[in-house]
C-alpha cells in the first residue's frame, strides 16, 4: 500500500496500481486516448503525461506506478499546453469526414479536439496517399487511424489471435496484418470495438448510420454459456419497411468486457410472424395431447418456469437431455463438494496463473472462456495445460503443455489428474482407498497420458498461486459423468484448484437449475420447442408455431458464471409467445417475466422482479449485471465409484464442434458469419475414412443422413475428423461429442 | 580529444568560428572526425549536441538531414503520437526553410514542436532529436535567416553528401553483442514476447543462455542507474525465449533466411562464438559445417557452466535454434592442422572459435600435474559436467574430499559449487584479493549463493606450495598477504605477513586462475600473428588474423572473457564474412558497423546526466532464487528467473533511451 497525493487530496495505491489507476478509482480526471483497461498500458498518445512536484519533467501516468509521499499534479499550464500541442498533432491532415465517418458523435479524436479547443490545424505536414484495407468484415482506413495501439494489444493480450501488428516508419506507421497479408483471425471484431476513431469499421455496418440515430438496447448474448454483455443498435430498417425496425450492429463496453464475433456480427437472428390463430390453436391443442415437451437450453429462465408450470397442469414429460447432462454433473459434483455450484467465474479465471483444462474445443465451444484465458496467459504468465484428444492451434500462443488423451477416456484422466494433484491431503477413508486402488498402468495405457506428462504438469505449477481446473461439455455428454463430475469436486476439495464448467449452452445452466426434467424416450406426441417434435414451437422460423428469438423477448439467463443476466427485447415479435400459449391452456401470467421474481430460491435464485435487475457495468469496471447466485450447501455423501473400463473408439471418429464463431442453429441463419459446414479431418482420418479431399461424406448423425464435403486439414492429427453441428437445424445431438461413424458408400 | 570546429556535445561550448585554424579549442570527446580510412567527417550530430569538423558545413541542411533520418529510418519511431507526427513536421518544416521556402512563423513552430516532443514523446530518441538543432538554431541563427529571407536553398542543398545514421541506446553500446536492449524490453512490456525475442535475436541467438549467465555490462551502462537502480536487464531477455519454448512455436528468427548462396564456411568449434558465427551466416545464405571436439555442442557453455546455473535443455534449445537454420554440425571431430589446410581450400572461409581451454597453472612450488589431486578446473567441469547433463563417462563423486580451489572468476565459482554438489568434506576459495573484488569479478548472487553453500573463501592468500606424498596430495601451504596502502597514492600493494603462513590438508587442489589457448591447430607455416598473450591477433574490428580468409573470434582470439563478448565478436565476424565470401575476399565494414564502433569509443552512457521525466524510487525487481537446504546437492536451476508480475514492472522501469548519431562525410 503506498499513501500519496493527486492534487493534494491523499490517496492510495495497491501494489499494481498506476497513478492513473488510482486517478480512475478516486474520479479525477486525466485525459487519454490510447488508455485501454483491460490490456497493458499502449502509453503512445502521451496525453496522461501528469507532473510531480519536486521533480522536473511530465510523467507518464499510465504507465507509472506511484511512490510513498508524491503529489502528482493532473493539470497545469505547461500540462495544458503541451496535451493541446499533442492534439493538434492528431489533426494534421485527418481526413474532415465526420460527416459520414462510423466514430462521428462517439469519437475519442472529435471529443477530445473539442475538449481542447483545436479549432483548426496549427501545424502542418505534408500527406501521403494510403490505402484503404478490405479484411472481410473489417475495413481499415490508415488516414483515420491515429495509431493508439489499442486493437494490437487487445488482439493480442485479451483474443488471443495477435492478428494485428504495427509497421514502424514513423509518419508511415499503420496497422497490417501480422505475418500476412490479409487478416487471418477469428474475427471477434473487438479491434472495431476498442477502435477510438473511425479507423477499423465493420465492413457491413460502414455509412449505414449514424452514432447518434441509433437506439441501444442492452442484452445478453444468445450464443454461447459466457453470457456476454452487448448492446443491439436498433433504427428503423428504412423507406421500404415502414414502421420496422432493424439491428444495424452490435457493440460491446469494451473497455470492461469482451465480445466475439459471433456475439458482435451475428446479431440477425429475430423471427417474424404475425399472429397465426390457427397455428396458435394447433399448438394448444398439440400441447394439451402431448405425452412430452422437447426444448433447448437456448430458452430464459422465465420460459422454463413455464414449462414447468405446463408440466404440471397438464401432466406431459419435459425433455432437454443437455440441461439434464448439466444437472447429472452438478448433482455428482455436489454430494462430493457439499455445494451446488463450482467455484470459479471467467473473473478469477482471468486471475489465474495455472489452468488445465479438459473436455472441450474450448476456443471454438467458448470464446469468454478462451479470452479469460489468453488474459491469464499474457498477463499473469499462466501455465496453461490443454487436455483433449486434438491439440488446437487457435490455443497454441496460449498453452504451455498439450496432453493428448484418448477419446473417450476423460474418466480415466481425471482419476489420474486427482491422483496427481491431491497430495498430502486428510482424505477419508474411502477416499484414500478409492485413489489408492487405481490402476495407474492400465489408466495410463489406455488414456496414453504417461507419467512423464504428469509430472511436467506438476512441474508446470510450480509457481502457480491461483489455479482453475475448466471443465467443457465433452465430459458433460460423456456417459460416466457423475463418476467424473465427482472426481472433479475431489480434486477442488483437496487441491488448490477451483473448478469452471462451462455449460454447452447458452442457458444449460440456468436451465438445469430450474427445470423439473425427465429423461429422453422415444415417445410420441412430443411437442418441440426450439426442438425436434411432432409439433414444433419454433423461433427459427420454420417450425408449425412461432414464436420470438432471444434477440427479441424480455427475460434471464444463467451464465457461465453462475450469475442471473437479463436481456431485453431489441426487436419486436408481433406473434404469439410460449406465455400466449401458457395462458391459453392455464397457466397464468400476465408477462413472461412475471416469473423472474418466482426463480427457485433452494437453487439459489433471488426474489428479485425483472424490472428491479440492473443491466450495466459501472464506469470502474463493477459487472452490475443482474445478480450472482447465491451460494446454495448440498448434502455431502457422494463417493466416486472405481473407474469403468475404459473405451476404445476406433476407425474413422468424429467429433461435434463447430467453426470458429458459430454455435446453433441461430448463428446459422445469420448473414454475416461465415457458414462454413465441411467435415476436416487428418490424412490419417481419411485413410481410415477411405475419403479423398472434396469427397462428400454421407453418414447418420442422431438418426439423421448427413451429407458433408470433406477436406483435408493439415493442422490436424490422429483419425478424429471435426464436424460442424450448427446448421443441422432442430436435429442436433446431445450424446458424447465424439461418434464412431460408418460412411456410407455411393456410387459416384 | 577531437578537433573541431564547433562543437556543443555533451555540454561543451566550442566555438572556432573566426578563429585561426591552428588556434582551435579542442573538443574533450572522442568525436568521430574521422569516418572510415578514406573519408574524414565533416559533422557529428546525436542526441547530446552537434560536432563540426569543418568550417563549410550546410548546417541548416545538417539539422534538416538529421530530422528526416529520426523519421525515416528510426525503427524506433512510430510508437507515440508527439514523435510521430512531430518528428514529421519537424522534418517538413525544417526542409521547408532549407529549400528556400520557410517563414519566420515556421522557426516558432519549429521551437513549439520541439518542446512538446522533449518533454512528452514515449523514447529518448524524440526527446532528444530536437536538441542539436535547437543548438544550431541558436548559435547558427543567421544561416537559418538567410534562407528564409532571401528565400533561397541553404548553401549545399543540393550536393550529395552522405548521411549516416545509427540507432543506438547506452544499454546496446555497452553490451559487447550490441543487442536491441529497449526493443527487447519493450516486447516484454507489450506482452509481445515474440517480437521480445526477435529482437534480441537480431544480434544475439543465445536468448535462452544470455538471459541466465551473462554478467550483463548492459547493467553498468544503464541510463536508470542515473535515476535509481539499473534495470534488471538479463533476467528480461528470459522471456521471449520460455515463450518461444513454452508454447512448442518453431523458432521465431529475426528474419527470414536469405537464399542459398552457394558459400560455404567452415566453422571450428561448437561454443557461443562458433554458434553465433553459424547462426548469421545461415542466416545470410551461407552454408556451414560446425566442427567440434567434444562430443556434445555447446563448448564451455555446455561443458563448463554447471546445469544449475544454465540448465542444458534450455541450452539446448538456443543450440536448435542454430540447427534450426540448416547448419550442419560435427561432433567428436577434433581439427588438426593438416585438417587446417584442407578447410582452407575446400571452403570459402574459415573460423576458428575455439576458445581457451586449457587451465593455467596456479605456479605454485611443487606443482606438477602428475601428483595425484592436481586437478585442472577444465578437466574438473568437463567430467562434471559431461556427466551431469549427457551421462558421458563417470560421475564426480568428492564424499569425504577436501578441495581448494584457487582463482576468482566464474569457472572457479563452478569449480566449489561444483564441488559442494560433489558432496566433498570440505571447500576453499583461495583468492589473492578481496571479497569486494571477488564479487566485481562475477556477481554479487553468485559469490553469496557460493558462501551459502558452504564454500570458505580464503581471501588475500596464495598457495606457497603443493605438500605430497608419493606423488598423492596431502597439504598445501598457504601464504597470507596483506593490501598495503601506496603512501604516494597509487594502487595499494599485496604485501605478504611474514609468519602468517598455515596449511590446508587437501584431496585437490583445482587451479582456476585462467585458461589459455590450444592452438595446435594452425598449421605452422602460415605464421599466423599471435598477441602477447598468445591467442590469434586480429584488429577487433573485422575478426580476420593475418591469414586471409582465416578468422577468429571468441576466448581464442580476446583470451578468456564472457560468452556475450564472444557472441559479439562473432556476429561482426559473420557479418563481414558474409561480405568476403560473396564479394570477392573484400573486407568491409558497414555503416552501421562503423557507427557503432565510433559510438562504442564515445561511449552513449553518461552518468552524469540528471534524468528527468520518470519518477525515481521504483525497485529493481529480484528473481527468486531455490533455498539453500533444495539446492545445494542437486542440479535444480537455483534462480527461478522473474514471475510475470515482477517481468512486467521490471521492463515498465525501462525508460527506452533509444538515441539517433548521425556522421555527415
Amino acid at each position: 500500500m503506498i499513501n500519496f497525493k493527486i492534487n493534494g487530496r491523499s490517496v492510495t495505491a495497491e501494489r499494481g496500481e498506476t497513478i492513473i489507476n488510482v486517478a480512475r478509482r478516486e474520479d479525477i480526471y486525466i485525459p487519454t486516448m490510447c488508455y485501454i483497461e483491460k490490456t497493458s498500458p499502449c502509453a503512445s498518445c502521451r496525453l496522461c503525461s501528469v507532473e510531480v512536484e519536486g521533480h522536473d519533467g511530465f510523467i507518464l501516468s499510465c504507465n507509472t506506478p506511484p511512490t510513498e509521499g508524491i503529489n502528482v499534479i493532473t493539470d497545469s499550464e505547461s500540462l495544458e499546453t503541451e496535451r493541446t500541442n499533442i492534439m493538434r498533432m492528431y489533426d494534421v491532415n485527418h481526413p474532415l469526414e465526420c460527416g459520414v465517418c462510423d466514430k462521428s458523435g462517439e469519437c475519442d479524436l472529435q471529443n477530445k479536439t473539442l475538449e481542447f479547443n483545436v479549432g483548426q490545424q496549427h501545424f502542418s505536414a505534408k500527406d501521403q496517399p494510403r490505402k484503404i484495407e478490405n479484411w472481410g468484415l473489417i475495413n481499415y482506413d490508415p488516414s483515420l487511424c491515429i495509431l493508439c495501439e489499442k486493437c494490437t494489444h487487445v488482439c493480442n493480450e485479451v483474443i488471443g489471435d495477435d492478428a494485428l501488428d504495427l509497421l514502424f516508419g514513423g509518419y508511415n506507421s499503420k496497422v497490417i496484418p501480422k505475418n500476412a497479408d490479409t487478416l487471418d483471425c477469428t474475427f471477434c471484431g473487438e479491434c472495431i470495438a476498442v477502435c477510438p476513431v473511425g479507423a477499423l469499421v465493420s465492413s457491413d455496418f460502414q455509412y449505414s448510420a449514424n452514432s447518434w440515430e441509433l437506439s441501444k438496447i442492452p442484452a445478453t448474448c444468445a450464443h454461447c454459456s459466457a453470457g456476454c454483455a452487448l448492446e443491439y443498435e436498433v433504427k428503423h430498417a428504412g423507406i421500404d419497411s415502414p414502421g420496422e425496425e432493424s439491428i444495424y450492429r452490435v457493440t460491446n463496453n469494451f473497455e470492461y468486457a469482451t465480445l466475439c464475433g459471433a456475439g458482435r456480427f451475428g446479431f440477425d437472428f429475430a423471427n417474424t410472424a404475425s399472429k397465426d390463430e390457427a397455428a396458435f390453436s394447433a399448438a394448444v391443442a398439440a400441447l394439451q395431447n402431448a405425452k412430452a415437451i422437447r426444448f433447448s437450453s437456448m430458452i430464459s429462465n422465465e420460459e422454463t418456469m413455464i414449462l414447468n408450470g405446463l408440466k404440471a397442469k397438464l401432466g406431459l414429460k419435459l425433455f432437454n437431455e443437455d440441461a439434464r447432462q448439466m444437472k447429472t454433473f452438478m448433482d455428482a459434483y455436489a454430494s462430493v463438494s457439499g455445494k451446488q455450484h463450482y467455484s470459479a467465474t471467467l473473473e478469477t479465471l482471468k486471475d489465474s496463473d495455472g489452468i488445465i483444462v479438459v473436455g472441450s474445443r474450448i476456443a471454438t465451444d467458448n470464446p469468454g472462456v478462451r479470452y479469460a484465458m489468453t488474459t491469464a496467459a499474457r498477463h499473469n504468465g499462466a501455465k496453461v495445460v490443454y487436455m483433449h484428444p486434438l491439440e488446437d492451434t487457435l490455443l497454441q500462443n496460449t498453452v504451455t503443455q498439450f496432453v493428448k488423451y484418448e477419446v473417450g477416456t476423460e474418466e480415466g484422466v481425471l482419476a489420474l489428474l486427482a491422483q496427481t494433484l491431491i497430495v498430502d491431503q486428510e482424505l477419508t477413508k474411502r477416499e484414500q482407498a478409492f485413489l489408492d486402488g487405481l490402476d495407474e498402468g492400465y489408466l495410463s495405457a489406455e488414456t496414453n497420458v504417461g507419467d512423464d506428462e504428469l509430472a511436467l504438469l506438476v512441474k508446470q505449477f510450480m509457481r502457480s498461486k491461483s489455479k482453475t481446473l475448466v471443465v467443457g461439455s465433452d465430459i458433460l455428454a460423456h456417459e460416466r459423468t457423475e463418476n467424473i463430475a465427482m472426481l472433479v469436486a475431489m480434486i477442488e476439495k483437496y487441491s488448490d484448484f477451483s473448478v469452471l464448467v462451462v455449460p454447452t449452452q447458452i442457458n444449460s445452466l440456468g436451465v438445469s437449475l430450474i427445470a423439473d426434467l425427465d429423461e429422453d424416450v422415444a415417445t410420441e406426441n412430443v411437442v418441440g420447442y426450439n426442438a425436434k417434435g411432432s409439433f414444433v414451437i419454433s423461433a427459427l422460423g420454420e417450425g408449425d408455431l412461432d414464436v420470438p428469438a432471444l434477440n427479441q423477448q424480455e427475460g434471464t439467463v444463467v451464465s457461465i458464471d453462475k450469475r442471473l443476466l437479463p436481456t431485453n427485447v431489441a426487436l419486436s415479435f408481433e406473434g404469439y409467445t410460449l406465455n400466449d400459449l401458457a395462458n391459453a391452456l392455464g397457466v397464468n401470467a400476465e408477462n413472461t417475466i412475471d416469473y423472474t421474481v418466482e426463480l427457485p430460491v433452494e437453487s439459489g435464485f433471488k426474489a428479485v422482479a425483472f424490472d428491479d435487475l440492473e443491466n450495466f457495468y459501472s464506469a470502474k469496471g463493477d459487472d452490475l449485471r443482474g445478480y450472482a447466485l447465491s451460494t446454495v450447501t448440498a448434502k455431502r455423501g457422494g463417493h466416486p465409484e472405481e473407474v469403468a473400463e475404459l473405451p476404445e473408439f476406433n476407425g474413422a471418429v468424429i467429433y461435434h464442434v463447430n467453426p470458429v464463431l458459430q454455435f446453433n442453429a441461430f448463428t446459422a441463419k445469420t448473414t454475416q458469419l461465415e457458414n462454413d459446414n465441411n467435415l476436416y479431418g487428418s490424412a490419417s482420418f481419411a485413410a481410415a475414412a477411405r475419403l479423398s479431399d472434396g469427397d462428400e461424406a454421407v453418414f447418420e448423425v442422431a438418426g439423421e443422413t448427413v451429407r458433408r464435403i470433406f477436406k483435408l486439414d493439415d493442422t490436424l492429427k490422429g483419425t478424429v475428423a471435426l464436424h460442424p453441428t450448427f446448421d443441422l437445424g432442430l436435429n442436433v445431438t446431445s450424446g458424447y461429442r465424439f461418434e464412431q461413424v460408418n460412411f456410407m458408400r455411393e456410387s459416384k | 580529444m577531437s578537433k573541431v570546429f564547433f562543437s556543443t556535445w555533451r555540454g561543451e561550448s566550442i566555438n572556432n568560428v573566426d578563429k585561426a585554424d591552428d588556434a582551435w579549442e579542442e573538443s574533450a570527446y572522442n568525436l568521430p572526425e574521422q569516418y572510415n580510412e578514406h573519408s574524414s567527417s565533416k559533422a557529428f550530430i546525436g542526441w547530446d549536441g552537434v560536432a563540426l569538423f569543418d568550417s563549410e558545413v550546410d548546417v541548416v541542411r545538417l539539422a534538416t538531414e538529421y530530422a528526416a533520418q529520426y523519421q525515416v529510418y528510426s525503427e524506433a519511431c512510430g510508437r507515440c503520437a508527439p514523435g510521430r507526427w512531430g518528428g514529421r513536421i519537424l522534418y517538413d518544416l525544417m526542409d521547408k526553410i532549407a529549400r528556400g521556402e520557410g517563414t519566420m512563423q515556421d522557426m516558432d513552430h519549429l521551437k513549439e514542436v520541439s518542446r512538446t516532443m522533449q518533454t512528452t514523446s514515449k523514447c529518448e530518441s524524440g526527446k532528444t532529436v530536437p536538441t542539436p538543432r535547437l543548438d544550431l538554431m541558436e548559435h547558427f541563427e543567421a544561416d537559418f535567416v538567410r534562407c528564409i529571407d532571401e528565400q533561397k536553398p541553404s548553401k549545399h542543398y543540393d550536393e550529395s553528401v552522405n548521411y549516416i545514421a545509427k540507432i543506438t541506446a547506452p544499454c546496446t553500446d555497452a553490451c559487447p553483442a550490441h543487442v536491441d536492449i529497449p526493443g527487447y524490453i519493450e516486447g516484454v512490456r507489450d506482452l509481445r514476447f515474440d517480437d521480445s525475442l526477435k529482437a534480441t535475436r537480431q544480434t544475439m541467438p543465445l536468448a535462452h543462455t544470455c538471459g541466465r549467465v551473462c554478467p550483463h555490462p548492459c547493467e553498468d551502462e544503464c541510463r536508470r542507474t542515473n535515476l535509481d537502480e539499473p534495470i534488471s536487464i538479463m533476467a528480461l531477455k528470459r522471456l521471449g525465449a520460455d515463450y518461444e519454448t513454452d508454447h512448442g512455436f518453431g523458432f521465431f528468427h529475426p528474419e527470414e533466411k536469405k537464399p542459398d548462396t552457394g558459400k560455404k564456411v567452415a566453422v571450428i568449434g561448437a561454443g557461443p562464438a562458433g554458434l553465433t558465427t553459424a547462426y548469421y551466416l545461415a542466416l545470410e545464405g551461407i552454408h556451414c559445417d560446425v566442427f567440434e571436439e567434444l562430443p556434445v555442442l555447446g563448448g564451455e557453455v555446455a561443458v563448463g557452466v554447471p546445469e544449475y546455473r544454465m540448465p542444458i535443455d534450455k541450452y539446448n534449445q538456443d543450440i536448435e535454434a542454430v540447427r534450426d537454420l540448416g547448419v550442419n554440425f560435427i561432433v567428436n571431430a577434433k581439427v588438426t592442422a593438416d585438417k587446417m589446410r584442407e578447410y582452407e581450400k575446400e571452403y570459402d572461409a574459415v573460423m576458428v572459435a575455439t576458445g581457451t581451454r586449457i587451465s593455467k597453472k596456479v605456479r605454485c612450488n611443487n606443482e606438477r600435474p602428475e601428483i595425484d589431486g592436481y586437478w585442472s578446473a577444465i578437466e574438473m567441469l568437463d567430467q562434471v559436467n559431461l556427466w551431469e547433463k549427457y551421462g558421458i563417462g563417470e560421475e564426480v563423486d568428492l564424499t569425504g574430499k577436501t578441495v581448494v580451489c584457487v582463482g576468482g572468476g566464474f569457472t572457479s565459482m563452478d569449480v566449489v559449487r561444483c564441488s559442494i554438489r560433489a558432496n566433498a568434506k570440505k571447500v576453499y576459495m583461495i583468492y589473492r584479493r578481496d571479497e569486494k573484488t571477488i564479487i566485481r569479478n562475477t556477481t554479487y548472487e553468485e559469490y553469496h549463493e557460493a558462501v551459502e553453500e558452504g564454500v570458505e573463501f580464503l581471501f588475500h592468500s596464495a598457495v606457497e606450495e603443493m605438500v605430497d606424498e608419493n606423488d598423492v596430495l596431502k597439504s598445501l601451504k598457504i601464504n597470507k598477504f596483506e593490501l598495503v596502502p601506496d603512501p604516494d597514492g597509487g594502487r595499494a600493494q599485496l604485501v605478504k605477513i611474514e609468519g602468517a603462513d598455515y596449511s590446508i590438508d587437501s584431496d585437490f587442489l583445482i587451479p582456476a586462475v585462467s585458461q589459455s589457448a590450444d592452438l595446435d591447430l594452425l598449421p605452422e607455416e602460415w605464421d599466423i600473428e599471435m598477441t602477447s598473450w598468445a591467442t590469434i591477433k586480429t584488429n577487433g574490428k573485422d575478426y580476420m588474423t593475418s591469414r586471409k580468409g582465416i578468422f577468429a573470434s571468441g576466448d581464442c582470439e580476446y583470451g578468456p572473457m564472457t560468452i556475450v563478448n564472444a557472441v559479439g565478436q562473432a556476429k561482426r565476424a559473420a557479418s563481414v564474412m558474409a561480405r568476403y565470401v560473396q564479394n570477392g575476399g573484400e573486407i568491409t565494414l558497414s555503416d552501421d558497423e562503423i557507427m557503432e564502433d565510433h559510438l562504442r569509443r564515445m561511449k552513449v552512457y553518461d552518468k552524469k546526466e540528471k534524468i528527468t521525466g520518470w519518477l525515481p524510487g521504483l525497485p529493481r525487481e529480484h528473481s527468486e532464487v531455490v533455498g539453500v537446504e533444495e539446492r545445494k546437492f542437486n542440479n535444480l536451476e537455483v534462480n527461478l528467473g522473474f514471475t510475470q508480475e515482477q517481468a512486467l514492472s521490471e521492463a515498465d522501469r525501462c525508460m527506452r533511451c533509444y538515441y539517433i548519431a548521425m556522421v555527415a562525410y
